[in-house]
């Protein structure tokens, strides 16, 4: 039975011989055989019932016709043909996107298929097929290791070096042979634990002559716990793992962490992956009240996010979907090597995922926030707050005496105002300009003392003046106070340390109006060039009234001008305590303070005391575990697909699912727009660690062949989709993926299997002619050498010279001083001290921050994730560690280490500092250079030679 | 098998770079005919893997077509310097002054209410052959209004100022993405072998909003970032630490080779090893002449006082010395100086740059007195000299204030919808005004333009098809333009 579609029968016998090829007996195409598999080849790949990319679909005869894309009987009218060739010579034609073209036969094909009339056999639905499927999603292969001809017997045994073996064989390469001892144990101790192997390591390993000493070496170094603090660096790169909130106040987060150190003891503890995914995306959900699995959460919220504060609400919701992006492109990127943020504004280009799935994922994501929360089961929040209870009662005991007697003061004050008011005569202070004048006096110093601000006559720090002048008597007065005229002005101020003349006391003698000395107490003093008569001073804080009562420009309300010959004895000239007050909060105060008596001011202050002795006590109660884990809120609206990423442009509702292009599998999952929102995202976490996802152990079976051999099999770590790169192994890749399910998620295994290889245990020698062929070792027909990141160098410096810090955990160390000033600003350090002599994962990395040595060493800002870390020459480099005060300490540090450990012959010394930097004896020559640059410059200048030297920051 | 003592003996590092003999000269044996910028130019790992990338290769100063522009001068004034006040004349808000914006009466924006429209409460004049109306807050700069292409429908996708800055340099609202100096470092590589192709400099009043991101290489490879340098702030580690004599590191060096090139005999064909020895080699270019260019005391004192750098207002003075600094980088072959006129935010709004939330009037008569006479200055010099022939000039901010006055203040909130950015110089049509916005200031309304827009055509101007200069990053051919941008042939000469 066909398709309800008229057959024009008449059409396709007439056409048939022109479109035929000639001397061919043109026969009916036969829909099944023939046009199915060009279909399911290249189109429905990406125009499948389960990927509708551009919402078109040709998986039946239904989604076909409805498009209208054919016209039976009438090829040259079909969009179908006109699609699929080039609308100009040369020209790629517009489809299909991906892949080949289809070829002229296979055009010819689908025009006779239309010509007769386009029969679909009814009931068919076409899926793409297996090869049409872009790899990654392809389920995993169960492949065998393969057995090739001529294989050396020491490859067969691990499967890994079978499919190298193979694959070198196809090239036309061949293996190199193993490394010497030396090589393989500075190999191997960097890349488990980024540490340079002592002497004694060395020396050991050289002696221990067991066939197994290689395995045994590895098992004790993933023993190490520096193995964690190592491995859990690179993870901590694909999760955009940061310390600050990044965009324009990029202030510090300072209690996010425990994530980074929960990521370095699970990788201790061989926690298996799977485990952390859940940790990561719904540790809440799992363990709600064990800070060891919720802070897992903070993957979440560990990306930048913009918290400046946005009144337009377009703008609002515009940050609020970028805040979500980051976190949907994090997990999209991390766990499935799927760049879904490329989803966001419309089907992805190039790879099967959907804007739908886009925002399936956001909607997983929606009911989270960043920020911080107190993580602590029952009975740790009881017994927290039974500790505090006591002092919270006695503290609002006290708070209460103060009200009440601060009131009975108050209304015995009342009673008496009007005779006190009587004898404030003076108009109020004024912003604008408020003068003093007094008998002439002979001053070289004049202060202002503040008793109290405008704004709040209980405070007298904070005020802000833009001028203060002192005018001489005389026809022709001169306001020495000026700058230009020798004046000197000296008050604290607010500070701002990247650049100190920001709030300034030198800007009140400027002569110009609009910028404001803050203070930071509550004197200003002016000093003449020489003593003068003065008779007047005047001030202000907005001279043009701009700023009206804005806080810009706070005011003094209560004060005392003095002067001094000396500086040393003042006289009062002047004050405010006859003017009116500013306002009736500075009223109240007046008449407070004359009301009081002594005994009550004593009262108040014993009673004040008394609160602050019991707020110290509550500050040292220990606080619960408040972590950067995120907050999580069921939110209010359903979530939709915004059109054109724009969040004003709402389409069609949608809700937490599993990706499209994967709803084949058994572990596909669509929740209800009413699902709680911790289920989601266990939902999600759950899915992308289904044994049947078959991206989530390929990414990390990839990740973790990259960061041993230095690229992995995918050179895009966290893009598997078609603008990534191809896999160099694709069967080893599926091998390695099945081996993770193996192997129970656990890494340490893995790293085993992939160490225990011979492949990694070649050689890195070049060879010209290996080279010619595969010239960055892609296939590995040796071990590519390469060069240590910054965190290595840096902590192979500190290990080097014997003061690395090995303390574990806990909040990080800074290589900047760190100002806020409103919006944070990182300047780096000139010379650190052994307070940053601790491991470079324990540094607390902020978004747009440089610093010293590792930045320069291409240590990514975490504004974005790098699952691929650069390696580039500059060079700053070269300058840095010539130059820069680390060198120069380490250089001492490691020379004192030669003293002390190979005494004061330099033959010694120098034999030692080879073994602990390059893991080797020096030649002759060397020896020769070394020693004379000893005698004639001394031990550091050799030191500091060392440690700018190639062989340091190299592993073959 | 050391280098001779007397080529340069305050510069041992130098010296190494005048003399490759005995094992050095076994390590460059075989790289003969690359130069040292050779070594460090770019791989090929960013090159576009699109057809036609055969013959443009980045990196090795070769354009797509020829360029009427070499480098560029890009001045920055962070903090949303105001259109309505500096660069486009509205009548219509002066005649309207105190009536609700039509149409937007209730407006909401990044600090909250706004109030009724507020004109500029400084006139503007007709300057020039050309007649351009100037605000009278920036008499120097009206000088130059015949030069100038002013673009006055500028339009950005967000208005806050972090992410502002850094759409403005990077052409993307987040950051991680390569700032436009690092694209031309990339594109082009560096012109002068001692110094860098890309150089920032700051305000002394700090770093602009979001700080060094502005000057980032993002995902392109470190050497594309800026080096960060002012007359306040000379390049970090550029010294020879104190207390080490010129021998000492002579024969420090001298060791230091003797290890170096040792190994590198030992790894044959590891091309990284030998970009590191002359990234050493270069180094000790830039101790040396860095220090000169920035050494502003041999410029005649004629030039000082043109530029400012005596004035009594010390920011106004400071950022002179940059201006002047700006200038001898740009003539020693630095590719693209990136100046800045004020910092970030503080703990008050429009104190340290030109965010005047509050208090329009002061905070500019602050701010404009230290812009204006070093940047006209400037921009004269270099036309004195004949830089500006071959100089892209781009003044740019991170977008535009609203006509209105924001409410319960005499200030103006942040607009993104309309904006004025403009170019001078190489290749530029001066004496154009471009696009404009409504009547009041608003919003773009005659040809709107996108910060992709303005880079496409810097881009044009510089020899580049913007389309064509991509960088392959996790799994896309990346752009400064992102996907969109056109070239604005209107300004182009």
């Amino acid at each position: 039975m066909l398709a309800p579609i008229v057959r024009p029968a008449l059409l396709a016998v007439a056409l048939a011989p022109i479109l035929s090829p000639a001397g061919v007996e043109a026969e009916d195409v036969d829909f099944d055989r023939e046009v199915a598999p060009i279909l399911e080849r290249h189109c429905l790949s990406c125009h499948s019932t389960e990927n509708r990319k551009g919402d078109i679909s040709l998986a039946t005869a239904d989604d076909l016709f409805d498009l209208d894309y054919v016209r039976p009987g009438l090829p040259t009218e079909s969009e179908l043909i006109a699609l699929v060739v080039p609308e100009a010579e040369g020209e790629p034609p517009r489809m299909p996107l991906k892949g080949e073209p289809l070829s002229p036969d296979q055009v010819e094909t689908l025009r006779r298929w239309i010509a007769e009339g386009a029969a679909w056999p009814e009931g068919t639905t076409l899926s793409a097929d297996e090869e049409a499927t872009w790899w990654s999603f392809r389920p995993i292969a169960n492949v065998e290791p393969p057995d090739p001809e001529g294989i050396p017997e020491a490859w067969r045994t691990n499967p890994i070096d079978r499919f190298i073996f193979a694959r070198l064989q196809e090239s036309g390469l061949s293996p190199s042979p193993p490394a010497d001892k030396r090589t393989l144990i500075r190999r191997a101790t960097f890349d488990l634990t980024g540490l340079p192997p002592t002497p004694e390591e060395v020396e050991a390993f050289l002696r221990d002559d067991r066939p197994d000493a290689f395995a045994r070496l590895v098992d004790r170094l993933l023993g190490s716990p520096h193995y964690g603090e190592h491995w859990g660096r690179h993870w901590l790169d694909v999760v955009r793992f940061g310390e600050s909130n990044g965009f324009e106040r990029n202030v510090l987060i300072n209690n996010v962490w425990p994530f980074r150190d929960a990521v370095i003891r699970s990788l201790n503890e061989d926690k298996p992956f799977d485990r952390m995914v859940l940790e990561h995306l719904a540790g809440d959900v799992i363990a709600p009240d064990d800070p060891e699995t919720a802070v897992g959460t903070a993957f979440l919220v560990c990306g930048p996010y913009d918290n400046v504060g946005n009144q337009d609400p377009v703008q609002a919701a515009q940050i609020r979907a970028n805040t979500l992006d980051d976190m949907i492109r994090a997990t999209g990127e991390a766990f499935l090597g799927l760049t879904i943020g490329c989803a966001r504004c419309h089907d992805h280009k190039f790879d099967p995922i959907l804007q739908r799935d886009y925002y399936a994922f956001s909607d997983a994501l929606a009911g989270v926030r960043h920020g911080s929360r107190v993580i602590a089961d029952e009975e740790r929040r009881r017994r927290h707050e039974e500790r505090r209870a006591p002092l919270v009662a006695d503290r609002d005991r006290l708070n209460a005496e103060i009200a009440s007697l601060r009131e009975a003061i108050r209304s015995r004050a009342e009673a008496n105002a009007a005779a006190i008011e009587a004898g404030w005569t003076r108009p109020p202070v004024d912003r604008t300009g408020t003068e003093e004048a007094f008998e002439p006096v002979e001053a070289r110093f004049v202060r202002l003392v503040v008793e109290g601000l405008d704004t709040d006559p209980d405070r007298a720090v904070g005020a802000r003046l833009e001028e203060f002048e002192a005018w001489t008597v005389g026809d022709a007065p001169r306001n020495v106070a000026l700058a230009s005229l020798g004046g000197k002005a000296s008050g604290p101020s607010r500070v701002a340390e990247d650049f100190a003349d920001a709030y300034s006391a030198d800007l009140t003698i400027d002569g110009r109006f609009g910028s404001r000395w803050i203070s930071g107490g509550t004197t200003l003093t002016v000093e003449f060039a020489r003593p003068e008569t003065i008779a007047r001073v005047w001030l202000s804080s907005d001279r043009s009234g701009a700023a009206g009562q804005l806080g810009e420009a706070t005011f003094v309300g209560e004060y005392r001008i003095e002067v001094s010959l000396d500086g040393d004895s003042w006289t009062q000239v002047a004050s405010s305590h006859d003017r009116r007050p500013v306002n009736e909060a500075h009223r109240q105060k007046r008449l407070f303070d004359r009301e009081a008596t002594e005994e009550e001011i004593a009262l108040l202050e014993r009673l004040s005391a008394e609160v602050g002795r019991v707020n110290a006590e509550l500050a040292a109660v220990e606080p619960l575990p408040e972590w950067w884990v995120g907050q999580f809120h069921q939110p209010a609206e359903p979530s939709h697909v915004f059109l054109g990423g724009d969040p004003q442009r709402k389409g069609e509702p949608v809700t937490a699912s599993s990706l499209s292009a994967l709803s084949g599998l058994d572990s596909a999952f669509a929740l209800p727009a009413d699902a709680p929102e911790g289920q989601r995202r266990l939902a999600l976490a759950r899915w992308i660690t289904a044994e049947d996802n078959p991206l989530t152990p390929r990414v990390l079976a990839n990740r973790l062949w990259h960061d041993h051999v230095g690229t992995g099999i995918v050179a895009t770590p966290s893009d598997f989709g078609a603008m990534g790169g191809t896999p160099s192994h694709p069967e080893l890749l599926d091998w390695l993926a099945r081996q993770v399910l193996a192997n129970g998620w656990r890494l340490k295994p893995m790293h085993r299997l992939i160490m225990n290889s011979q492949a990694y245990q070649q050689s890195s020698s070049y060879r010209a002619e290996a080279a010619s062929i595969d010239g960055d070792s892609r296939l590995l027909w040796r071990f590519p050498p390469r060069r240590l990141t910054g965190e290595e160098i840096r902590d192979a410096i500190l290990s080097i010279a014997d003061v690395l810090d090995h303390r574990m955990g806990g909040p990080g160390f800074r290589l900047y001083r760190y100002l806020e000033d409103n919006v944070a600003t990182y300047v780096p350090l000139d010379a650190p001290g052994p307070e940053t002599y601790r491991r470079a994962v324990y540094h607390q990395n902020a978004r747009a921050m440089r610093v010293d040595l590792l930045t320069d060493f291409d240590c990514p800002d975490p504004a974005a994730a790098a699952p691929n870390r650069a390696s580039t020459t500059t060079p700053l480099q070269a300058l840095t560690l010539l130059n820069h005060r680390f060198t120069l300490d380490m250089a001492d540090a490691l020379a004192s280490r030669l003293r002390r450990q190979a005494g004061d012959d330099p033959a010694d010394q120098v034999r030692l500092a080879f073994a602990l930097a390059f893991s080797r004896a020096p030649d002759d020559a060397e020896h020769e250079g070394a020693v004379g640059l000893i005698e004639r410059r001394g031990l550091d200048a050799f030191c500091r030679a060392l440690l700018n030297a190639n062989e340091l920051i190299s592993v073959d | 098998m050391s280098p001779p003592r007397d080529a340069d003996s305050e510069h041992p590092l130098l010296a190494r770079v005048l003399s490759r003999r005995g094992l050095l000269g076994d390590v460059f044996s075989g790289l003969a005919g690359i130069g040292l910028a050779g070594l460090l130019a770019d791989d090929l790992h960013g090159a576009s893997k699109e057809s036609g990338a055969a013959e443009w290769v980045p990196g090795r100063g070769m354009t797509h077509f020829p360029a009427k522009a070499k480098r560029v001068l890009q001045i920055f004034c962070p903090g949303a310097a105001s259109h309505v006040d500096l660069w486009e004349h509205k009548p219509e808000l002066e005649r309207r002054h105190g009536e609700p914006l039509p149409g937007e009466e209730g407006l909401v924006s990044f600090q909250g209410k706004n109030g009724n429209l507020m004109r500029s409460p400084w006139p503007f004049v007709r300057r020039g052959e050309s007649g351009k109306a100037i605000s009278t807050l920036l008499p120097h700069m009206a000088r130059h209004v015949d030069d100038i292409a002013f673009i006055h429908s500028m339009t950005s996708k967000t208005n806050t100022h972090g992410p502002g800055c850094v759409f403005m340099n990077t052409g993307h609202a987040t950051e991680g993405f390569p700032s436009a100096g690092a694209w031309l470092s990339y594109a082009l590589g560096r012109e002068a072998d001692d110094l860098p192709a890309y150089v920032a400099l700051p305000d002394i009043r700090g770093e602009p909003p979001n700080g060094k991101a502005n000057w980032s290489n993002g995902f392109l490879p470190a050497r594309h970032q800026a080096i960060v340098l002012a007359d306040h702030q000379p390049i970090r580690n550029l010294e020879r630490p104190e207390g080490i004599t010129a021998e000492e590191e002579a024969d420090t060096l001298d060791f230091l080779w003797l290890l170096n090139g040792r190994h590198a005999e030992a790894h044959p064909g590891d091309e990284e090893l030998r970009a590191r020895i002359a990234a050493y080699e270069l180094a000790g270019k830039m101790q040396v002449s860095a220090p000169k260019v920035a050494d502003l005391g041999s410029e005649p004192s004629s030039i000082h006082r043109l530029y400012g750098t005596d004035d009594p207002n010390p920011l106004k003075a400071a950022y002179a010395r940059n201006c002047l600094l700006a200038r001898r980088l740009l003539e020693r072959g630095v590719r693209y100086v990136n100046l800045y006129c004020a910092s970030r935010a503080s703990g008050v709004d429009g104190l340290l740059n030109w965010d005047a939330h509050r208090t329009l009037k002061p905070d500019y008569e602050r701010h404009a007195p230290i812009f204006d006479q070093p940047t006209a200055a400037l921009l004269s010099d270099l036309k004195a000299r004949g830089l500006l022939d071959e100089t892209l000039v781009l003044w740019t901010t991170e977008f535009g204030r609203m006509p209105t006055h924001q409410q319960g203040t005499t200030g103006r909130d942040h607009n993104p919808d309309g904006f004025t950015c403009w170019m001078m110089g190489a290749g530029v049509r001066g004496g154009t005004s471009f696009g404009a916005t409504d009547p009041f200031g608003r919003r773009a309304e005659v040809d709107p333009v996108t910060v992709w827009d303005f880079y496409a055509t810097a881009l044009h101007l510089l020899g580049f098809d913007h389309t064509r200069l991509t960088y392959d990053y996790n799994g896309l051919d990346r752009r400064l333009t992102d996907v969109f941008g056109n070239v604005l042939r209107a300004i182009v000469a």
